[in-house]
């Protein structure tokens, strides 16, 4: 057991228990009372059928956050390669024995239990090229041929996952995938030349129609919302709606008219950051943006500590993903982003995104954790 | 180990770089969503608070009760009752015609039905409900109220529909109600009366009263605000802020719906129409016509096999004919002819001999009595006997301009302000009518006397509605300028009690007339002795009229028809009959036309006759009549007290 947990001195459970960054850990909990909160206002007043859910899943994923953050790192750069790979097998078998769930083929259930590789392989992905950059010295990052293994880590899954259907979790990986090659240090040279052959690539998707034409439609309703008042155009304008009657300083808890009479999609959702701002007003909307950034740069600084490459990219991957979590969904429903279907970290009901990011942050902890003790380091 | 470590500060170099970028970016990115939230929330608050309330709120027309047509004791002809209907909002379905097929489980949606609907769907919009059925039974209705969670876009109605208690009875009096067609729409000034007649069940009038006095009746809709859902379902109704609906005007009739009902029965099995009139106010008290449509087949949209029935009857049941079919009147002309011959100089004493036939121009003119009426037929027995020679002698001398002006001052060839669409105005022929007739054409002659034999004793160009011709008949025996009426009142407004100038006829020629009239049935050997009434105090004044649609050829008697029976029904003559009673101070005029009835003798007066014994024995113009305004206020009279 000691071998996987922290070595050095033998401290007592409790010790390591204090050596925890209790404050990111208040802090996300603040996110997810908002989350219960919210989703207690959506369901008219009632615990059922989120609130209470979504209390029971933070606690459960606060232990995993704990658990995971207890493990020494030098133990999860072990089995970052392993991770990333059971991922990626999940999802190429997804096509097989996945279960299609509202028109895309997502979830692999066994026994049970539902499960969706696309969520693991956020964790996996940022694992996997952690550890190919732990590995690589500082001139060979931008070289060319060692360009070509993490272009397969990155584009294997967001291939497969585009083809899921799942076009806005297909972006967040390959985003987060770009963003942890620039964190390790790509040159901005290869950089451009990478983003001129995205945008190509994108044009070409839309001229040889290789998206879906909901995709299609969801990224030109984006372009010009009016297009289709009634249509796709139609959950972004009652979002706004919804937002705009809000005000400074909201109507309050549980007055929500928009909200509560059905106007908005998905409230529980990925809408749910309206229902926040419609009933909270910018004051409450603009306090719940401070905290996401709040965690944000302190996921910077924990990971800017850690000793080791590994630690430190890791810990930035899962700061990366989780801001662009934040920032593509509050930007989805005020119109900034397309609507694409990213949920509010730790706030949108649903267990599989949050068990992620909860285990994210713990891996975050786990280099918060190591900062002084990992054996790797020099 | 060393191997990683050693890079190490030149990486972490590197990391903490790029790292402090992606703060920075983030930052950046944190305030334009930041910044977006304000501009939302702060600076655009008014304009999506406004969005937001519309969201919420939904005006609901509150369609208006149409209001009641009365008879003159204010027994109801018209009126309202539950309609139990489906209505469909197109905009609260994801697939409209999954939504049908789900309503078709309950209530039958035929093919043609379902295409009328998807039509109607396409015009109206997403938003306007429309009526899917109507006239549910309350089965089918508690059946669909138990189903619509599932129905998605049904929406059950309990609305109000015409009803018109009497059916056919008065259907031309009354006229029928329809839905609003795009033309109705178009005719509308404003929009908020287009908004009205596009609510669902929401009826015009299509023809008669209905349709004269259709903004009257239609009443003012009101309005009311409705929160709704996402889905448009109704949350809340702000009954407190609604503005009520208000029913339209109460028409009272000058019908009597008991003599009504008995007229058409009396006609029933003919086509035939009959009018009669209060002499005194010009009350039209019947207007019958035969056989009749029943208007409630209407309200729903006619079924189409119907319509055709309908329209293929030989006996047009869709004619108005008290006021829309145009006859030859017949010997019922036959006082114009003996007043035109007064004022034109002939002493009612000249007499002459009736041989059968009178040679004029180039050829006979025969007399209805073959064997002729004998010597010493003067004006009086010349209407009595109806003795065409007599007419044909006096037409040899008459000019036919006084005729026709005669004519017109008694009534015929105008129409009356009624209120009901439709009205003939017949034929008063002269020699300006056949100059503008013919003109430009190749028979375009100067007037024949030959011709104003024909037209003094009702054939010819002459034509008359039997409207007209119980005006003339009141008109003779009051001596008065009646004019008919058959609206009473509406709503708040009576129209000025009638009172009638005396007509421009000398009064001594009216009443060889009237005593030509008095003779025809009451003396042995009038033309309709048998339409006497027992009752001496309701001696009746009438004459029979018998109008020639087709005749008889001499190849027809060839072939041994000679009596008119023998003929088929359409090329039989006309049965006339006009009276008034009591002769000595007349109330009550009346006239009857049976179609191809073959004689007004016969098949007229007797009808007639009956008419008049029920309009004598109820006496409805001594009854006190229904007023809508006087009952208004007693009522409230008694909650004062």
């Amino acid at each position: 057991m000691t071998t996987i947990l922290l070595p050095g001195r033998r401290r007592g459970f409790r010790e390591r228990l204090s050596h925890l960054h209790w404050t990111l850990i208040v802090m996300l909990t603040m996110l997810a009372a908002a989350g219960v909160v919210t989703l207690y206002s959506v369901a008219e007043g009632s615990w059922q059928p989120w609130a209470l859910n979504h209390a029971v899943r933070y606690a459960v994923s606060l232990g995993l956050l704990i658990a995971v953050g207890l493990v020494a790192m030098r133990f999860w750069m072990a089995l970052a390669y392993p991770i990333y790979l059971v991922a990626l097998a999940a999802l190429a078998a997804v096509p097989f024995i996945g279960e299609e769930i509202m028109g895309a083929q997502r979830w692999i259930v066994y026994g049970g239990m539902q499960f969706q590789p696309s969520e693991l392989m956020k964790l996996g992905l940022v694992l996997g090229l952690a550890r190919y950059y732990h590995g690589l010295r500082p001139e060979q990052v931008s070289h060319i041929l060692y360009l070509i293994p993490p272009a397969i880590m990155i584009g294997a899954p967001v291939g497969l996952v585009f083809i899921q259907p799942d076009l806005g979790t297909a972006m967040l990986l390959g985003a987060t995938g770009v963003a942890i090659v620039f964190l390790a240090g790509l040159s901005w040279r290869l950089g451009f030349l990478g983003f001129a052959g995205a945008g190509v690539a994108a044009y070409s998707a839309y001229r040889f129609e290789i998206l879906k034409p909901y995709q299609v439609e969801r990224i030109l309703t984006f372009l010009n919302p009016d297009r289709d008042p009634l249509g796709q155009g139609y959950h972004l304008l009652q979002s706004k709606i919804a937002l705009g009657s809000g005000g400074l300083d909201g109507k309050g808890y549980m007055l929500g008219a928009q909200s509560q009479l059905k106007f908005l999609p998905e409230m529980q959702t990925d809408f749910i950051f309206t229902t926040f701002g419609e009933e909270f007003g910018f004051v409450g909307a603009f306090v719940l943006l401070g905290l996401y950034y709040a965690i944000i740069v302190t996921g910077i600084a924990i990971a800017l500590k850690a000793r080791t490459h590994f630690a430190r990219l890791t810990a930035m991957g899962v700061v990366v993903t989780f801001a662009l979590y934040v920032l593509i969904n509050t930007g989805m429903v005020m119109g900034l982003a397309p609507v694409v279907g990213v949920p509010l970290p730790l706030v949108s009901y649903g267990g599989t995104v949050m068990l992620t990011i909860m285990a994210g942050f713990g891996l975050v902890m786990s280099a918060h954790m190591s900062r002084e003790h990992d054996g790797l380091s020099g | 180990m060393t191997r990683i470590s050693s890079h190490d500060p030149e990486r972490q170099e590197i990391l903490n770089r790029r790292a402090f970028l992606f703060s920075a970016g983030t930052a950046l990115a944190f305030v334009s969503v930041a910044g977006r939230l304000f501009q939302l929330q702060v600076l655009n608050h008014e304009k999506y608070l406004k969005l937001a309330t519309d969201n919420q709120f939904n005006k609901r027309i509150l369609t208006p009760l149409r209001g009641e047509i009365l008879d003159r004791f204010g027994n109801v002809l018209a009126s309202n009752r539950k309609n139990f209907r489906i209505l469909f909002v197109p905009e609260q379905t994801r697939d409209v015609n999954a939504a049908l097929d789900e309503l078709g489980r309950i209530i039958d949606i035929s093919e043609d039905r379902r295409a009328r609907l998807l039509r109607q769907i396409r015009r109206r919009g997403p938003y306007t409900p429309i009526e899917i059925e109507a006239n549910l039974s309350w089965e089918q209705f508690a059946r669909l109220n138990f189903e619509l969670p599932n129905l998605p876009g049904a929406l059950p109605d309990i609305g109000e529909t015409r009803d018109y208690p009497l059916g056919p009875a008065a259907a031309f009096v009354i006229g029928y109600v329809g839905a609003a067609t795009e033309e109705d729409l178009k005719a509308q000034e404003r929009e908020d009366e287009r908004v009205v007649l596009r609510q669902p069940g929401f009826k015009v009038g299509r023809d008669g009263l209905e349709r004269t006095y259709d903004k009257e009746l239609r009443g003012e809709a009101g309005v009311m605000d409705v929160k709704v859902n996402a889905y448009g379902r109704v949350i809340e109704e702000l009954k407190d802020q609604a503005a009520p609906p208000s029913q339209g005007q109460t028409l009272v009739l000058t019908i009597d719906s008991e003599l009504q009902q008995a007229a058409m029965r009396e006609l029933e099995g003919e086509s035939a129409a009959a009018v009669v009139l209060d002499v005194v106010t010009g009350d039209v008290l019947v207007l019958a016509s035969t056989p009749a449509f029943d208007p409630n087949d209407f309200n729903v949209g006619i079924n189409p096999d119907l319509w055709r029935e309908l329209n293929a009857d030989p006996r047009l049941p869709l004619l108005n004919k008290p006021l829309t079919g145009a006859y030859p009147p017949g010997s019922t002309f036959k006082m114009i002819t003996a007043i035109a011959a007064q004022i034109s100089g002939v002493k009612p004493t000249f007499a002459v001999s009736c041989s059968g036939k009178l040679w004029y121009g180039n050829r006979f003119f025969h007399c209805w009595k073959r064997e002729g009426h004998g010597s010493g037929i003067n004006m009086r027995g010349g209407i009595k006997h109806s003795c065409d020679v007599y007419f044909y002698t006096l037409a040899k001398d008459l000019d036919i301009d006084i005729v026709a002006g005669v004519a017109r001052k008694l009534g015929l060839g105008q129409t009356f302000e009624l209120g009901i669409p439709g009205q003939k105005r017949g034929v008063v022929p002269d020699r300006d009518w056949k100059r503008a007739y013919y003109a430009g054409s190749p028979e375009n002659q100067p007037w024949f006397q030959g011709e104003t034999l024909s037209v003094a004793i009702g054939q010819g160009y002459v034509t008359s509605t039997p409207l007209q011709l119980a005006v003339m008949a009141a008109r003779i025996a009051t001596g008065k300028e009646v004019r008919p009426r058959i609206v009473r009142v509406r709503g708040d407004v009576a129209p000025p009690p009638q009172s009638f100038g005396t007509i421009d006829i000398d009064a001594a020629y009216l009443d060889v007339v009237r005593a030509g009239m008095d003779a025809v049935v009451n003396e042995p050997g009038g033309t309709a002795g048998r339409s006497r009434l027992e009752n001496p105090a309701w001696r009746l004044a009438g004459k029979t009229g018998t109008s020639q649609v087709y005749q008889i050829t001499a190849e027809d008697r060839r072939r041994g028809l000679t009596k008119p029976d023998d003929l088929p029904w359409e090329r039989r003559d006309h049965a006339l009959f006009v009276c008034f009673a009591p002769v000595d101070n007349p109330r009550y005029a009346c006239s009857v036309v049976v179609e191809h009835g073959i004689g007004g003798a016969r098949m007229a007066g007797p009808k007639a006759r009956e008419i008049m014994r029920a309009v004598m024995t109820k006496d409805p113009a001594s009854r006190p009549t229904f007023d809508p305004r006087t009952v208004a206020r007693g009522r409230e009279e008694v909650r004062e007290g």
